[in-house]
């Protein structure tokens, strides 16, 4: 679910949740960070040691409920735009959600906003209660109010008052069309071209694997494909894919094209010993 | 002229820079000092930088960082440029590349 689309399910968020006890004290980060990647500014950031520090820079960060005081140093410095505080402790029957906000104009306090899920749905309204400018690190943070029963689900916000006041941009909303569901090529259509630098499109590339060429280097001997300016940068990885589904191998068993020096186009000039930047 | 670079950015700064004056198929135009010569272009609104060879279909920006070699065009005289990633410089004489480019003289 989570390779597929983006977007973290209720059941790997409610890992990340603290204790009821500890939810129900005050403030506390959440990080949706979910997959091992080379990243550590949050780590750094805790001027409480909330946040264990990284023994490989690859690891998912760990938080301690106990010693996080909600403060939004992490949420501010996450490259990755992960991290949320959430307040379930205020009463009433409300909570609140914080979170980093690049986006110009900012919304101003005691605004009401859409609140959106992590599919980018929205979800109700919000109330803006708290805007941190973002002076250090330059990521603004939002607070919001919302429902406690959708601090959990409300991960951004829609400020459509502000589309309303730049016409050309609610134009450009409006004309940008719904992107699709799925990126897998097996439901792209036959006239998409796969070789930008060569023309070839996804028609050509199947009527190849029918015809039993199934090595990508097969197909870019016959079809060009892969040996433009850009030498398979953008389309190898396509026709492989395309290999995989239309003969049901694994992914990682279709051998890449064969890539040989110079891996960037170089003028002939170089090579006669000219230029040697 | 309509501005079209980014001016208010939530964490990038843009400064001004100095002029930095160029052609685009013989009309004058004006670039900012750290600007590519295709971010000079997208600046003065030219958003095709060249034609593919054989399908004839327009080409511009893709990768925007010297992969995909949507952007070549013609730069001095020299063919096959790689303008996204291309620093600008005062005087340079850039053209649209329709073909897959002729060799200058070596």
């Amino acid at each position: 679910m989570l390779e597929k689309t983006g977007i973290a399910t209720r059941e790997q968020i409610e890992k990340l949740l603290p204790s009821p006890g500890r939810r129900a004290e005050g403030p506390y980060a959440v990080m949706e960070c979910f997959q091992k990647i080379p990243c550590n500014p949050c780590s750094t950031s805790c001027a409480f040691h909330a946040i264990l520090p990284m023994d490989d820079i690859n690891d998912i960060p760990s938080v301690t409920p106990d010693k996080c005081t909600g403060c939004g140093a992490c949420a501010a410095v996450c490259p990755g735009l992960a991290i949320f505080i959430i307040d379930e402790s205020k009463g009433g029957g409300t909570g609140t959600v914080t979170l980093p906000y690049e986006f110009r104009p900012l919304p101003g306090i005691g605004e009401t906003v859409k609140a959106v899920n992590r599919a980018g749905e929205v979800v109700g309204d919000a109330v803006v209660t708290r805007v941190l400018p973002g002076k250090k690190t330059k990521t603004p943070l939002v607070t919001i109010e919302v429902p406690l029963s959708l601090v959990h689900e409300v991960r951004f916000i829609r400020c459509e008052a502000h589309q309303e006041e730049d016409p050309s941009v609610a134009d450009t909303l409006r004309e940008i069309p719904a992107p699709p569901q799925t990126a897998d090529i097996g439901e792209q259509d036959d006239e998409v071209v796969i070789c930008r630098c060569e023309g070839v499109t996804l028609r050509e590339i199947r009527d190849l694997i029918r015809e039993g060429y199934t090595t990508v280097d097969e197909i870019k001997r016959i079809s060009r494909a892969g040996m433009g300016p850009c030498q398979a940068r953008t389309c190898g990885p396509l026709i492989a894919a395309e290999i995989a589904r239309m003969t049901g191998e694994p992914l990682g068993s279709v051998a890449p094209s064969a890539h040989r020096a110079p891996v960037k186009p170089l003028p002939i000039e170089f090579f006669l010993g000219g230029d040697t930047e | 002229m309509e501005n079209r670079r980014i001016t208010d950015h939530p964490i990038l700064d843009f400064s001004e820079g100095e002029v930095i004056p160029f052609t685009f198929d013989g009309k004058p135009m004006e670039g900012r000092s750290g600007d590519t010569i295709a971010s000079a272009l997208h600046a003065n609104g030219v958003k095709v930088l060249g034609y593919h060879f054989k399908t004839k279909r327009p080409r511009g920006f893709y990768c925007a960082i010297g992969n995909c070699s949507s952007c070549l065009m013609v730069v001095n005289g020299q063919s096959n440029v790689r303008t996204c990633t291309e620093p600008l410089l005062p005087g340079m004489k850039v053209e649209t590349q329709i073909d897959r480019g002729v060799p200058d003289d070596v």
